[in-house]
């Protein structure tokens, strides 16, 4: 997919202007500049997620080649991001909140979502000589979107949030400086299309190992 | 209907004709309860921290406990038959009421050992028996399903915990903090979030029914 191919432009801008381009944010400073590869790292952990579990419902409603593998492997990059997301930002919560882990909403949130995508993997990789493993697989996947949105209702009930709602709000409007905002913006387009990028990467390998066995 | 009550019976006539599993699954709960306790060593634990020991025992003596019953099947080469004769939803549901009065009958072991080897002393028993009933159900609800997917993978108990805790997280929360309102004051605010675990409970129910058929029918 060339559009994929569009983060060899996108990916060093992003990084060049996260550090020359972008100013310090009042308070916190230079490591404000986390927010850059935070946030989008965020972004495509959650995209990664749903995008496996929509394969995963078209797997069971139409069926279709390769789908569960592809779902496997969306779940693969997402496992990665997910990780990077709480090492940045327990990095982040060290110099702005004085410790590593606080059980921030949005903490629990990326935990749970990290739970998941190793429960999964664990359950892809422990039904390997089972035919079915797609199916079985992909059940388990729409059975965690479903149970998402009361992590979404119940979690904000039980902690009190730390992160500020610069970003996600109930107005829906990113509320940071204009230049910040258009790093932000570039650096979240820069890692959308590495996802993409490595998506298209591994479902190639898919299709050749597929030719392969044939 | 009809090929419910008969699964269900079955099931029930086979775990009463070697009740090993629910010997070892009640033992397994209450050493669970008693390691606690004697930890403490007498020491009463402030109420948040109660309810956090109660759903841990309960969460794990679930894991124990509600996997046999597809694994079962899957040993003993039962499945085919079944796979056979009655429909997956029959199935699904005649597993999930097996499994319901096998968690409801280890809470009630489980929860007054707790309560008299812990020294609590539930101020709201009302809120605390509907929570335990609703964070109950909950865990059936989803371990049922993720017992015939652990089972398919050749029954493995760790595996089984691992994919059933992300799931089951948003239920065991809720039930923590109700648990421990119990055992503190008479609240009754906190109902709504008994509602929300028989919510949740049928939330999962609804869509294990529909997909239950892709996991318990194989190409």
């Amino acid at each position: 997919m060339k559009i994929g191919r569009l983060v060899y432009i996108f990916m060093p801008a992003a990084i060049l202007s996260a550090f020359l381009l972008a100013p310090k944010a009042e308070i916190l400073g230079d490591s404000s500049r986390v927010i850059y590869f935070h946030v989008p790292l965020a972004m495509v952990s959650v995209i990664s997620f749903v995008y496996a579990g929509i394969i995963s419902l078209v797997y069971l409603l139409r069926g279709g080649a390769l789908l569960p593998e592809k779902a496997r492997n969306s779940a693969g990059i997402g496992i990665v991001c997910t990780a990077l997301t709480a090492l940045t930002g327990s990095l982040w919560a060290k110099m702005a909140w004085g410790s590593y882990w606080n059980w921030d909403p949005r903490e629990t949130s990326i935990i749970i979502l990290l739970l998941i995508y190793t429960a999964y993997l664990s359950l892809y990789a422990s039904l390997e000589n089972n035919t079915n493993r797609g199916k079985i697989c992909s059940a388990y996947l729409i059975l965690t979107m479903a149970v998402m949105p009361f992590f979404v209702f119940v979690i904000p009930r039980v902690y009190h949030s730390l992160h500020p709602d610069t970003i996600i709000n109930s107005e829906g409007v990113i509320k940071i400086e204009t230049s910040m905002r258009a790093v932000l913006l570039i650096s979240a387009a820069a890692f959308v299309l590495l996802y993409i990028y490595l998506m298209d990467i591994k479902n190639r390998l898919l299709n050749i190992e597929k030719v392969k066995h044939e | 209907m009809a090929e419910i009550l008969r699964n269900l019976k079955k099931d029930i006539r086979v775990e009463f004709r070697n009740p090993s599993a629910l010997g070892t699954a009640i033992s397994f709960a209450c050493i669970i309860t008693l390691a606690v306790s004697i930890v403490s060593a007498g020491i009463p634990f402030p109420p948040m921290i109660q309810a956090i020991l109660l759903w841990i025992i309960l969460f794990f003596s679930a894991m124990n406990a509600l996997l046999h019953i597809f694994t079962r099947e899957e040993e003993e080469h039962t499945a085919l038959f079944l796979r056979l004769k009655i429909s997956a939803e029959s199935i699904y549901i005649s597993k999930l009421i097996f499994n319901a009065a096998f968690f409801f009958f280890i809470e009630a072991v489980v929860c007054p050992v707790f309560i008299f080897f812990a020294g609590s002393s539930v101020k709201n028993p009302l809120l605390f028996v509907s929570t335990v009933i609703g964070g109950g159900l909950a865990i059936v609800s989803a371990s049922t399903i993720l017992s015939a997917m652990a089972a398919k993978a050749g029954g493995k108990g760790t595996l089984f915990t691992v994919i059933s805790f992300p799931l089951l997280l948003p239920a065991l929360l809720v039930s923590i903090s109700t648990t421990a309102v119990s055992i503190e004051s008479q609240d009754f605010i906190e109902y709504n979030n008994v509602f929300f675990l028989f919510a949740f409970s049928a939330a999962i129910i609804a869509i294990s029914l529909l997909l239950f058929k892709y996991i318990w029918i194989e190409e």
